[in-house]
């Protein structure tokens, strides 16, 4: 019985799950071994500098 | 456990490695090294490449540095389609990095729109923003909004800006709670194989018996050839969303709140199973 309640959720979130994996999976391939690149945007990090 | 939520952050902070190398015919006046860069796939090429023109202009003659542009494997690469929506349609299942190589001269003129500023990106982009709107919320949400917010979306793209740009675009995301998703979805669906440039039609995320409409309906509906039964139990095309292919069983107004692009369309790229 509780194996047909389980089925009707764990179906549903298939193909969520799927999606979760597999963007896992795309970072691994397109950025695991690319970390040291240059990226194309800069974060810029604001600096105040002043006088006391 | 994964949230939904996350997926946004994994779609906005998707990159794509790349080397750029100067074609061959191209004058200079020293050697040009490749440049290796990480591009977000949520971009436009013409908007993240300010660092690569400047690398080649380098070694260039200040007469010979015209407009630039990009070209993969002979196909001239259009900097209004986002990066990811470039890669996935030509280079999936290619090895990494992705190879481009860069242009001056002979721009294709029949291939490419000029772009002489980021303005025309602005506007470009805008504009897909706002024809998404129309197909939502009969443009409801987008003409309520203030100038400063539809600046805050592009100025969010632009530097790279997860908060800033969602701070705004959440709200383009939103439906009545008496409805089950938008108005109709914005999507369009690119193929190489065929000269149209991409298929966009009016679907619906529910359909008339009230059941959430999937991305298998969708392609039914619009593409039936993406989906056609399988040969030898083997698929013919790969359906794929920022490199990935989900599930056709993926309700396509789920798709549509978290793997847009931003400028608001789902960008679908159907490509030929590789055989190997």
């Amino acid at each position: 019985q509780s194996l047909s309640l389980s089925i009707s959720p764990a179906q549903t979130a298939a193909w969520r799950k799927q999606i979760f994996q597999q963007l896992s999976e795309r970072t691994k391939r397109e950025l695991e071994n690319f970390r040291h690149y240059e990226q194309a945007i800069e974060q810029s990090v604001w600096v105040k500098t002043g006088t006391l | 456990m994964t949230d939904d939520k996350d997926v946004l952050r994994d779609v906005w902070f998707g990159r794509i490695p790349t080397c750029f190398t100067l074609y061959q015919d191209e004058i200079t006046e020293r050697e040009a090294e490749p440049y290796y860069l990480l591009l977000p796939r949520i971009s436009y090429l013409t908007l993240v490449t300010d660092k690569v023109k400047k690398h080649f202009q380098k070694v260039m003659r200040q007469e010979d540095v015209t407009e630039i542009w990009f070209e993969y494997e002979g196909t001239p690469l259009k900097w209004h389609f986002p990066i990811g929506l470039l890669f996935d349609l030509h280079a999936s299942n290619t090895a990494l990095p992705w190879n481009i190589t860069v242009h001056f001269k002979n721009f294709p003129e029949k291939d490419l729109l000029h772009c002489p500023s980021k303005d025309v990106i602005e506007a470009h982009f805008m504009a897909c923003v706002k024809e998404a709107d129309a197909l939502k919320h009969k443009s409801q949400v987008i003409n309520e909004m203030q100038k400063k917010d539809h600046k805050q979306l592009w100025m969010g793209l632009q530097n790279d800006k997860f908060d800033q740009f969602w701070a705004i675009n959440r709200k383009l995301m939103e439906y009545p709670p008496e409805d089950s998703g938008f108005r109709y979805i914005p999507f369009r669906i690119y193929q190489v194989t065929t000269e149209r440039p991409f298929i966009q039609k009016l679907f619906r995320p529910v359909a008339a018996n009230g059941q959430l409409n999937t991305l298998g309906d969708l392609l039914k509906e619009v593409c039936p050839s993406a989906v056609t039964p399988e040969v030898d139990g083997e698929k013919k095309n790969q359906v794929m969303v920022h490199g990935i292919e989900p599930l056709l069983e993926t309700p396509v107004q789920w798709l549509s709140e978290h793997m847009s692009y931003p400028d608001n369309f789902l960008h679908i790229s159907i490509i030929p199973q590789p055989t190997d």
